[in-house]
């Protein structure tokens, strides 16, 4: 017993110093903090079609469409992570379509411009999208799948 | 189908058999350092001659920069005017082969606005990465590092570089600002394949443009132990009437103490782009 | 069948290319570091207090690192309601880099899938000496700095909580007081270095190696190292984003030495008397040891040293081009100066 809770005490510790999404990144001088650019009082729920992706670095940018009550639209853009990641996972920049319907939720950017973070984006199923091939849910294949160079 | 045939074949003609003379006579009889896989030897620091990321077609010397029309001809814009002699642009026999850029009559306009608002368009001003073939003739050195396996561009210019592969990846997933290079070598001349380019960069300060099916075959040649011969041909269906070909000398660095140093510039921008939002602006134009 | 074994093995040997050893080696006799590399590892560079202080983690202790590993993300990963509502108002309590407003989805990263082995056993942190696996004592100006930084970190309340505090210069005033990452001049968390670090993703590291030059890129911020062999330091004056690194051969590790660094060197409180020596050295076809020491006496009382492997990967650089698709940088400064505006107009006393 003292055994199994030792090694899981060591799991969580490794887990919690350097290891968690984020968490460990926080001491260090970090990319940048989300909090410096989007504002926690302005939570939003965007739904709608995709317009356009920046597929580019530091971040990728979603153009969401979004139809307002009155039924004026607008376009939304959405920050989420770097493309590399997704290209070392063998997607492609045409997974995503013009067209396809995205929910996002997150928090407006500080500026009050039609921007938001990705906090939670996927598509109008509630799919994480780029989810590997399966699409089910399935954990993302092993960085290193790419069989390139 | 037919025309992209005869543009492909134009392409082959053009890169094959259309050796700059000065490429030539140089050429004669010279053997360069081999690796020891019997490659030509590449390594060392190199750099472009001459005014070409002015104005890479026949010109002669400009005001400046940016014109405006003046009543007796044009005059540097009003925000280059303080720099005198320097924003001038120097003249050139340009290193088009041929003297001209074949552009689309749609394009060419296109290029004359990007030339009357060059302040706010040349993504050089901005630090942005040069794209290829402009990071070649940018004024600022360049080092390659070569093995058996490898090909390794390294640019002074904005930290941008380039990694030659050998093997084909297929299609580029994705844009990007200095493309994907496949490269093969056609005796002792390296070939490569550049694609997947976005259409932000431009080929010199003179508001030449293209699209981002841009599509360049460079063609690098030792022509003596301390010159490249770069012959690069461009092909883009969207912005050009035919493909095209730039050719010009690089030159190896020879002072001892030869090194890249850092022009990361990003850094000389900030207050060009991000100044107007500081707590305390300072005095802007 | 013992004697035709030994002598092969003689052969072998003379020929240079006994299997198992680090067979690939350069013209020029040297080992041959070419090549792709993913640094990405979930051993933290600092010994987490509860292991004991050991270097070492057991077999089982990393199978289960990677077991909550694998299960979190895949926790992460399933599909999420569509018919879910905006996140809270205030903020989802999200901390770190995540900045309180959910940061974006794990999918985005990619910081490896377990810890590290070294000769066969897991290591619980980079940091090797001081033997705790911690930090060095820092000096007391050091210190002063890092409290100074500290002064300037809140949790993201959506306010210019500078302005409420009277705190002046404050955290948002000039892009240059900024983090070099978010100013897209070296990539966060000392991913280049040097000393390179694993970061939460983009781990991937590229050796070109010639007799005179070796090259190690690293994709953020498309960072060329360039490794002068066998040559001398810059001047004293020349100072460098990534420092400058001079190189030489003992045996078969590469030694890496590397001074004249600028005022803002990527590791985390480092000054321009930063000096980093790194030693790379192959320990099998598909595998580097990377072992650094650190040295800065503005900051740290002693130097440290870390190590962790370099597997080989069949992956990519692909092209981080930072500052070309900057929108978020503009964001925060826009978003800093209209918070200001509003506290600025809020009678004395209110808050929001």
């Amino acid at each position: 017993m003292k055994k199994n809770s030792k090694t899981a005490l060591a799991a969580a510790a490794l887990l919690s110093a350097g290891a968690l999404f984020f968490a460990g990144v926080s001491r260090l001088d970090a990319h940048h903090a989300f909090g410096a650019e989007f504002d926690p009082n302005l939570p939003v729920l965007l739904k709608g079609p995709l317009v356009r992706v920046e597929w580019i670095n530091p971040h990728t940018w979603f153009h969401v469409e979004v139809t307002a009550k009155d039924g004026t639209k607008e376009v939304w853009m959405v920050e989420g992570g770097t493309p590399n990641s997704l290209l070392r996972r063998g997607l492609k920049r045409d997974t995503l379509k013009p067209g396809q319907v995205v929910i996002v939720d997150g928090y407006q950017s500080k500026d009050r411009s039609k921007r938001a973070n990705g906090r939670d984006v996927t598509l109008a199923d509630g799919q994480k999208f780029f989810m590997g091939s399966s699409g089910t849910g399935a954990p993302y294949d092993a960085p290193g799948k790419d069989q390139r160079k | 189908m037919i025309p992209s045939i005869a543009v492909a074949l134009s392409m082959s003609m053009l890169a094959a058999f259309a050796v700059p003379a000065w490429g030539q006579a140089a050429a004669r009889g010279f053997t360069p350092s081999r690796l020891a896989n019997g490659k030509p030897n590449f390594n060392g620091i190199w750099e472009a001659l001459g005014p070409a990321n002015y104005d890479i077609e026949r010109h002669i010397a400009r005001p400046s920069m940016m014109l405006r029309e003046g009543p007796h001809g044009t005059l540097p814009a009003v925000p280059l005017l303080r720099l005198g002699a320097v924003a001038a642009v120097p003249g050139s026999m340009g290193v088009v082969e041929g003297g001209k850029i074949p552009y689309k009559p749609e394009a060419q306009k296109k290029r004359q606005e990007n030339r009357e608002h060059w302040l706010e368009r040349d993504p050089e001003i901005k630090c942005y990465l040069p794209g290829v073939p402009r990071a070649t003739y940018m004024p600022f050195p360049f080092q390659i590092i070569q093995n058996q396996n490898q090909f390794f561009i390294s640019y002074e210019y904005a930290g941008a570089h380039r990694d030659i592969y050998f093997k084909d990846p297929g299609p580029p997933e994705t844009d990007s600002w200095m493309g994907q290079s496949v490269g093969k070598w056609e005796g002792d001349t390296l070939v490569v394949d550049v694609t997947g380019q976005n259409d932000q960069t431009w080929f010199d300060r003179s508001g030449t443009f293209h699209s981002s099916q841009l599509h360049v075959v460079e063609r690098y040649t030792l022509m003596t132990p301390n010159h490249i011969r770069y012959e690069a041909t461009i092909e883009d269906p969207d912005v050009f009437t035919k493909p095209w070909k730039i050719s010009l000398p690089l030159y190896r660095r020879m002072e001892p103490d030869a090194r890249l140093m850092d022009f990361k510039c990003v850094e000389f921008v900030e207050e060009l782009l991000f100044g107007e939002y500081r707590r305390k602006p300072l005095p802007r134009p | 069948m013992r004697s035709s074994a030994t002598i092969s093995c003689a052969l072998l040997l003379a020929a240079g290319s006994l299997p198992g050893a680090d067979t690939r080696r350069t013209p020029d006799g040297h080992p041959d570091l070419s090549g792709l590399y993913d640094i990405a590892t979930l051993t933290p560079l600092v010994r987490p207090p509860n292991v004991g202080g050991r270097l070492n983690l057991t077999d089982a202790e990393a199978k289960a690192i990677a077991k909550a590993d694998a299960d979190r993300k895949a926790k992460l990963n399933v599909a999420s309601d569509p018919n879910r509502k905006a996140p809270p108002a205030g903020g989802d309590g999200s901390e770190g880099a995540a900045g309180n407003v959910g940061g974006y989805n794990t999918l985005w990263v990619d910081n490896g899938n377990g810890a590290f082995k070294i000769d066969g056993t897991w290591r619980t942190s980079i940091l090797i000496d001081p033997p705790d696996g911690r930090f060095p004592e820092m000096t007391s100006n050091a210190r002063k700095r890092a409290m100074e930084r500290g002064r300037l970190q809140r949790p993201n309340r959506g306010d210019a909580w500078w302005i409420k505090e009277g705190i002046t210069p404050g955290p948002f005033d000039d892009p240059e007081i900024r983090g070099l990452a978010e100013r897209c001049l070296l990539g966060f968390g000392s991913s280049a270095g040097p000393p390179a670090l694993p970061v939460l993703y983009n781990n991937v590291k590229q050796i070109v190696q010639t007799k005179d030059t070796i090259v190690i890129l690293n994709e953020m911020v498309h960072d060329v190292r360039t490794v002068r062999m066998n040559a001398k330091h810059d001047p004293p004056d020349i100072r460098k984003w990534l420092g400058d690194s001079v190189g030489h051969w003992e045996g078969d590790t590469l030694v890496v030495d590397t001074t004249n660094f600028n005022d803002h060197p990527a590791l985390f409180s480092a000054t321009r008397d930063l000096h980093v020596v790194e030693r790379f050295k192959r320990l099998d076809d598909k595998t580097l040891l990377y072992r650094f020491t650190v040295e800065d006496p503005s900051v740290w009382t002693k130097p440290w040293t870390g190590e962790y492997v370099w597997p080989a990967t069949e992956s990519r650089i692909y092209e981080y081009a930072c500052h070309e698709g900057n929108y978020s940088f503009a964001n925060i400064l826009r978003g800093a100066r209209l918070l200001e505006a509003e506290a600025l107009a809020k009678p004395a006393g209110q808050d929001k």
